[in-house]
């Protein structure tokens, strides 16, 4: 049995994104093993068979291949998960401002933006992440993993640089990763940050 | 007067009402005035705002489905140049007059700022679509397996329910509350109640019963088929429910 065999055992039965650490303790090799490992099966997948192994949400997971789609949709027959225009801008102020207060957010936007900052949260796209130093001690709001994971981003750099009217060239901001909620099951099956 | 879906520029991405304006100073849309009257490419002291103002109320009065977002930029466009105006009128000199405007000033950046990121995101959502990765049992909000129901079909199963409703009487305190059990509980009881012979609905569930009674065991049933724990069959045009085999 090859490293390579035990790491594909482990994304198959994974139900979300395994880092490289991750996979490190669960095998007890070291790290540049798995990404040599990773590497090497990520490859072999794409060369052959239904199946990638993708990096997404800050690891990797295995996914069907894109022209399986159709296919798989017509046996899966998912629930699209539609944003709105406004919940889309809100979010993308949030993916690039992060950590960012309501007001700001609304400051940015010129309208009142509490009904798709809630929303997003209800969707679990964005999440308090702690509480800015000023009066109020307003609370902050950052993008989760599950946001990365929805729109296919292994990580916040994955989205392009903007050039704002200033003339500032603003890139997403990236959180340490302690900050970055966490992607976890709720009871009901979503997926849910805390 | 037509609602336009290209962006409103500084005014966001809802376009104010399509009021054409046509003055010494300027002629084009109330969205063009604003952009050029903020951007000081228009002087205001050519462009009377009176008609302007009549042409939004009648916009107002007049449209039976009316636009919130767009009627709200266009009051927002229409007091910024109001203000503005008032400015130019008042005789006091020039160097009294604020530098632009300081509420949308302090607006940088502004949400017109990330449409190239919303767009990106739109593409990746996209290609997010078309790969599907393993999720847990319970994940069955996203990925709703169809209910397979042998013989009987939905209009089978709604009849069924049609029927079990007609016995139904109205509850003695005819108020909306929360269900005295789960779903869960109520499967339990279904469960319980099921036979490895396929009963009517009418044997299944005797004596008297109230319409939220009809549609938890409904569901229950339902919910139980869709997980393969019971079974319905079709007997003389009507749905028998039995445990599955």
């Amino acid at each position: 049995m090859t490293l390579i065999d035990r790491v594909h055992a482990l994304l198959f039965a994974a139900d979300s994104p395994a880092t490289p650490e991750e996979l490190t303790d669960a095998l007890g090799v070291p790290t540049f093993e798995i990404e040599e490992a990773l590497e090497e099966l990520g490859s072999r997948l794409a060369s052959h068979g239904p199946v990638q192994l993708v990096r997404i949400a800050g690891g990797y997971q295995l996914s069907t291949k894109p022209e399986f789609a159709d296919a798989v949709a017509r046996f899966l027959t998912p629930k699209e998960q539609k944003l709105s225009r406004s919940l889309l801008e809100v979010l993308a102020i949030v993916a690039y401002k992060q950590p960012i207060t309501l007001a700001e957010v609304d400051e940015v936007r010129g309208v009142q933006s509490d009904y798709s900052v809630r929303t997003l949260a209800e969707k679990r796209l964005v999440a308090p992440i702690g509480r800015k130093h000023a009066p109020g001690r307003p609370v902050l709001y950052g993008t989760t993993q599950q946001f990365l994971h929805l729109f296919n981003l292994s990580d916040l750099s994955d989205l392009p640089a903007i050039e704002l009217s200033t003339g500032e060239v603003l890139r997403a901001a990236q959180l340490p990763d302690k900050k970055q909620p966490a992607l976890e099951f709720a009871e009901d099956g979503s997926k849910q940050v805390d | 007067m037509s609602k336009d879906e290209q962006p409103g520029g500084s005014l966001g991405f809802v376009r104010p009402p399509n009021i054409q304006i046509e003055s010494e100073a300027f002629t084009g849309s109330l969205a063009m005035l604003f952009e050029c009257v903020r951007s000081r490419k228009v002087d205001l002291q050519g462009v009377p705002l009176g008609p302007v103002c009549t042409a939004y109320f009648a916009y107002i009065r007049g449209t039976d489905e009316l636009d919130i977002e767009a009627a709200a930029t266009g009051m927002t466009a229409l007091s910024y140049l109001l203000e503005r105006k008032a400015w130019h009128l008042i005789p006091t000199p020039e160097d009294d007059e604020p530098e632009g405007d300081d509420l949308l000033d302090e607006i940088e950046p502004w949400a017109g700022d990330f449409q190239p990121a919303m767009e990106a995101l739109t593409e990746r959502k996209h290609e997010r679509e078309s790969l599907f990765f393993r999720h847990p049992e319970s994940d069955a909000q996203r990925y709703e397996l169809p209910i397979s129901a042998g013989e009987a079909t939905s209009d089978d199963l709604a009849s069924a329910l049609e029927r079990l409703l007609a016995r139904a009487t109205k509850p003695e305190i005819p108020t909306v509350e929360t269900p005295k059990r789960t779903l869960a509980e109520q499967m339990q009881i279904v469960m319980a109640t099921l036979k490895p012979e396929p009963e009517s609905l009418d044997t299944l569930i005797p004596g008297p019963i109230t319409k939220l009674d009809a549609v938890w065991w409904f569901l229950a049933l339902l919910e139980l088929i869709r997980l393969a724990q019971a079974r319905v069959v079709m007997q003389n045009g009507e749905p028998l429910f039995a445990r599955a085999s």
